[in-house]
């Protein structure tokens, strides 16, 4: 283990940026969102950012391939590129979690994203625990531990004047090797943080669930919702897109874009049929999606306990109380 | 609990018993003291649901339009805002005032909930009013069928168009960059709109594919979006500021609906959307005298 | 594993560019496009399977592969929206976008060494012909093999050649065709296609049945089957879902926790039976 006086943070981040590039979480014009690391930036470590840093790995607007047309020919070049290795540093446990959840989306079932591949194995992530949840945190509900992210490949956590780092990849050892001039040896333990306030019941949710997608509940649960995509736009673990083109002229681009099952036009198919019409049946999309159907699929939860979506929701459509409304759900 | 809520819950309470409304739209308490959330109550057993509180920031006249079509009427709860919301749906002809009962409540104005948040429940007295709050111009209802408590006075509230006083100082330049900015942090999200009373066109012209705006969030695209919006309401707007509180970015919405509001006043007179559903649309019709200062 | 016979490149999302090389008018707003690419066929599909079009400058859209020759794939594609209007308007020699196969395809297995019945309506014929064709081309594989199929009118009816010509040659083989609405020249059935299903009333016995059409046809056919006592088991159809990536990965074709992309199209009854009500 190492450890990292809080003093010298700045340095220590300067010495890193020099050598590979580093995101951190800033605040930046009235709002929070990693972003790359410069002296001036300003630093956001006592709370999660609002924009997750999955726009990193996958980014809300992502070219795809060029175009060239002309007359009746047509021809097309992919624009993935593999970006040079880069740090995503101050991560939170609960999204590094949403990454394990992302890979499986985009990694497995037979294909492979390559734009979001690229992204995440050029991607180091040294996580920051957190040693005081807050109030809208529920990770440890999904079994996620705030001051832990073993998925990381540096676990990091504050201890009074000090930040301890522990090296838990290859790639992390490494990383903290080349740093080793910032760094002293500290022997010990990783310090555990505190646990969550709120907390929902989760074992045996999916379970509970499987029956429930006809119950009346859904049409009181959509009622307030006001089929903004802002729930699932915070959200780390949402990964629904649309493919789109930009033509000007003989050339273009394909590009990605997040889409979300909030929206009407999500489902609207060409010949107009749409087999989720109106909000309660996008609502119960959206939470069946993470309550019960990522888990049938991928063995994991769709939800990381984050809680963006409980602090952005214009009409606090909280997801830790509908879990509450669906558990009374005979 | 307080006397108004009390108050409130017995009328929900008669309405429902007597059926002469099939459901009462108002708030209850979310997840945090600083959370008050729409609900909808159609039981009267259900009305120890609703309360009335100091976070009840959330306009409800929106809600009202997923009820349009539904047989009989709904009643909801309306402040000063919620109220002009109303009037705004009936003049654009989106909801029938004769389907709805309307129990005003005059608003002392409603906190800050982040910065509520922010200080803790011991210190939340301290947390300013939300920002449309600071600078309402209606807090009693403009339109009901029946008023609980006391008119309120508009007092110590700033001017609405001072925050815009600032802006107007800016060269061109500084206001291509803040504005840029500001819209840079777009997510394109779109509850600023989906939370609006005078956004109620059946069919949005962001939601026509990409017939006249691309879905990649960009520069171009975002700041095109939120002028096109503003624009839209522009003279329907009924300065809510659901939009800017709804804003998960925090983008000063505002700041462009009352400068227009602004223009609008200097233009053709001094008008403020959602007072009288019947009176012309400042927008609406024209005037051979009108200026034409934009020729 | 995934099911893609081993041609896509590393990057499923990026199309190989081939050629319209035949354009066959089936009805007014129906036309098959037969598609190649430098390297010969883009793909090898199984029947069922699906394949991404596009015109690189407009749009993709997905669409079954209604069969292929040893060079070639053929997209029967009805005008519904703007890309299939521009589809509509090429000529042969159009560059075209594809990427695939995407999709489950038909369960093979399960049709083998039984007799089949197929029942299509309108352009839901398109992925019915590519298990028709293949179990002609295998025909030792399957028994008795009974096509129905109707459409609005006599000219909404595709794939006449086949209807009338290729199919009905096969050995074993009958084909009954239904319109909704006849004309002067029409001498054949007329009525719509789950009365014609059971006046003809095929038997269950060691038989599977596949079904694709407009839902409310496919609604009654299914109705019609029960009555003739079929068993859900017995029943394959194709459900339609909007799609972006066919990869599984953009979201949108999910019906509770299988997507159409992967694990569909083709579902059989009894596994429909167990999924949320919401295509
Ligand atoms: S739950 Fe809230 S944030 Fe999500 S779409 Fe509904 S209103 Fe918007
Ligand atoms: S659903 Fe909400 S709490 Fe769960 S991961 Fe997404 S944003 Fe976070
Ligand atoms: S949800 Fe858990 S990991 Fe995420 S910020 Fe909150 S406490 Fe930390
Ligand atoms: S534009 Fe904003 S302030 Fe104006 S009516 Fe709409 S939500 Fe309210
Ligand atoms: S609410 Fe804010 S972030 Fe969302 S679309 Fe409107 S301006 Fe953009
Ligand atoms: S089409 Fe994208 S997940 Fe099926």
């Amino acid at each position: 283990m190492k450890s990292l006086s809080k003093a010298n943070l700045s340095q220590f981040l300067e010495t890193m940026n020099s050598k590979v590039r580093v995101y951190v979480p800033v605040e930046q014009d009235g709002v929070s969102r990693f972003a790359p690391w410069s002296q001036d930036c300003q630093l956001v470590l006592d709370r999660n950012t609002i924009n997750p840093p999955k726009r990193l790995f996958f980014p809300q607007t992502e070219e795809l391939y060029e175009y060239q047309v002309d007359k009746q020919d047509a021809s097309v070049k992919s624009l993935a590129v593999k970006p040079e290795p880069f740090v995503v540093f101050g991560m939170r446990p609960c999204d590094v979690q949403s990454l394990k959840l992302l890979d499986d989306v985009f990694l497995t079932k037979g294909y492979e994203d390559i734009y979001y591949k690229q992204k995440r194995e050029q991607g180091i992530v040294i996580s920051l625990g957190c040693p005081e949840p807050e109030e809208t945190c529920f990770c440890d509900s999904w079994g996620v531990n705030p001051a832990r992210a073993p998925l990381a490949d540096i676990m990091m956590i504050e201890s009074e004047d000090k930040y301890l780092l522990e090296a838990q990849t290859e790639a992390g050892e490494k990383l903290l090797a080349d740093l080793s001039g910032q760094l002293t040896d500290q022997s010990g333990e990783l310090p555990e943080g505190k646990p969550c306030s709120l907390k929902v019941k989760n074992e045996g949710l999916m379970e509970h669930l499987q029956p429930k997608f006809e119950d009346p509940v859904w049409a009181e649960i959509c009622r307030k919702c006001i089929n903004c995509g802002t729930c699932t736009y915070l959200c780390p673990t949402c990964y629904c897109f649309d493919i789109l083109n930009r033509t000007r002229g003989k050339q273009g681009v394909k590009y990605r874009c997040y889409d979300s099952c909030m929206y009407p036009e999500y489902t609207l198919m060409a010949g107009g049929h749409n087999p989720r019409p109106t909000k309660k049946e996008r609502v119960r999309q959206r939470f069946l999606h993470k309550l019960q159907y990522i888990p049938e699929r991928y063995q994991e939860l769709g939800c990381v306990g984050c809680g963006r979506c409980i602090k952005k929701c214009p009409v606090n459509l909280d997801i830790t109380r509908v879990i509450n409304q669906l558990w009374e759900v005979e | 609990m307080n006397a108004q809520t009390a108050k409130i819950r017995e009328i929900a309470k008669e309405l429902l018993e007597k059926q002469e409304v099939q459901m009462v739209i108002g708030w209850e308490k979310g997840t945090f003291f600083y959370n008050s959330t729409p609900v909808f109550i159609t039981k009267p057993e259900d009305v120890e649901r609703l309360i009335w509180d100091e976070y009840c920031a959330v306009n409800l006249a929106k809600l009202l339009m997923d009820y349009r079509h539904v047989e009989g009427k709904v009643a909801l709860f309306v402040k000063g805002c919620d109220a002009r919301g109303i009037n705004r749906l009936i003049q654009d002809k989106v909801i029938d005032r004769g389907k709805t009962y309307l129990i005003g409540l005059p608003c002392p104005g409603m906190k800050d909930a982040g910065k509520a948040a922010e200080l803790g429940k011991d210190k939340a007295g301290e947390a300013p009013l939300e920002a449309k709050c600071l600078r309402c111009t209606h807090p009693n209802p403009v339109v009901y069928d029946v008023l609980v408590g006391e008119e309120v006075p508009v007092t110590g509230k700033e001017d609405r168009f001072a925050r815009i006083a600032d802006l107007e100082k800016m060269s061109p330049d500084e206001k291509f960059e803040y504005w840029s900015k500001q819209y840079d942090k777009c997510i394109r999200c779109y509850a600023c709109r989906n939370v609006c009373p005078a956004c109620n066109c059946r069919e949005c012209v962001f939601d026509q594919g990409q017939t006249w705006l691309e879905r990649a969030v960009e520069r171009g695209g975002n700041q095109f979006y939120g002028l096109v919006r503003a624009f839209h309401v522009a003279g329907r707007c009924i300065e809510c500021g659901e939009c800017e509180r709804a804003c998960p970015m925090d983008i000063p919405i505002m700041d462009l609906h009352h400068k227009i509001a602004k223009d609008i006043n200097e233009l053709f007179g001094d008008y403020e959307a959602g007072l009288d559903p019947e009176g012309p649309l400042p927008l609406g019709m024209y005037k051979t005298e009108d200026p034409e200062e934009f020729m | 594993m995934c099911n893609c016979n081993g041609s896509h490149n590393d990057n499923p999302l990026l199309p190989v560019v081939g050629k319209i090389i035949k354009i066959v008018e089936e009805t007014p707003d129906v036309k098959t496009f037969h598609v190649t690419s430098e390297n010969g066929k883009p793909f090898t599909p199984m029947p069922g399977q699906l394949g991404m079009v596009s015109i690189v400058d407009v749009g993709e859209a997905m669409f079954s592969v209604t069969t292929q020759g040893p060079e070639h794939l053929e997209f029967a594609i009805k005008r519904v929206g703007t890309l299939t209007d521009v589809l509509h308007e090429a000529e042969v020699g159009q560059s075209i976008g594809v990427r695939g196969p995407y999709g489950n395809g038909f369960p093979i297995d399960l049709f083998k060494g039984k007799d089949v019945l197929f029942i299509g309506g309108g352009i839901g014929l398109a992925p019915v012909r590519s298990m028709i064709n293949y179990c002609i081309e295998n025909r030792d594989d399957f028994g008795k093999l009974t096509i129905i199929y109707g459409a609005r009118s006599p000219e909404d009816l595709c794939f006449k050649d086949d209807l009338f010509e290729n199919w009905p040659k096969v050995r074993d083989t009958e084909v009954h065709v239904t319109v909704d609405k006849g004309d002067d020249n029409w001498k054949g059935n007329v009525g719509f296609v789950p009365a014609f299903l059971e006046q003809i009333n095929p038997s269950p016995e060691n038989t599977i049945a596949l079904t694709c059409g407009p839902p409310i046809m496919i609604k009654f056919v299914l109705q019609s089957l029960a009555k003739m006592n079929f068993q859900p088991e017995q029943i394959v159809t194709t459900l339609e879902m909007r799609m972006k990536c066919g990869i599984g990965k953009c979201g949108r074709c999910n019906i509770g926790s299988k997507f159409v992309c992967l694990d569909g199209p083709v579902f059989t009854l009894a596994e429909l039976n167990q999924m949320p009500n919401e295509y």
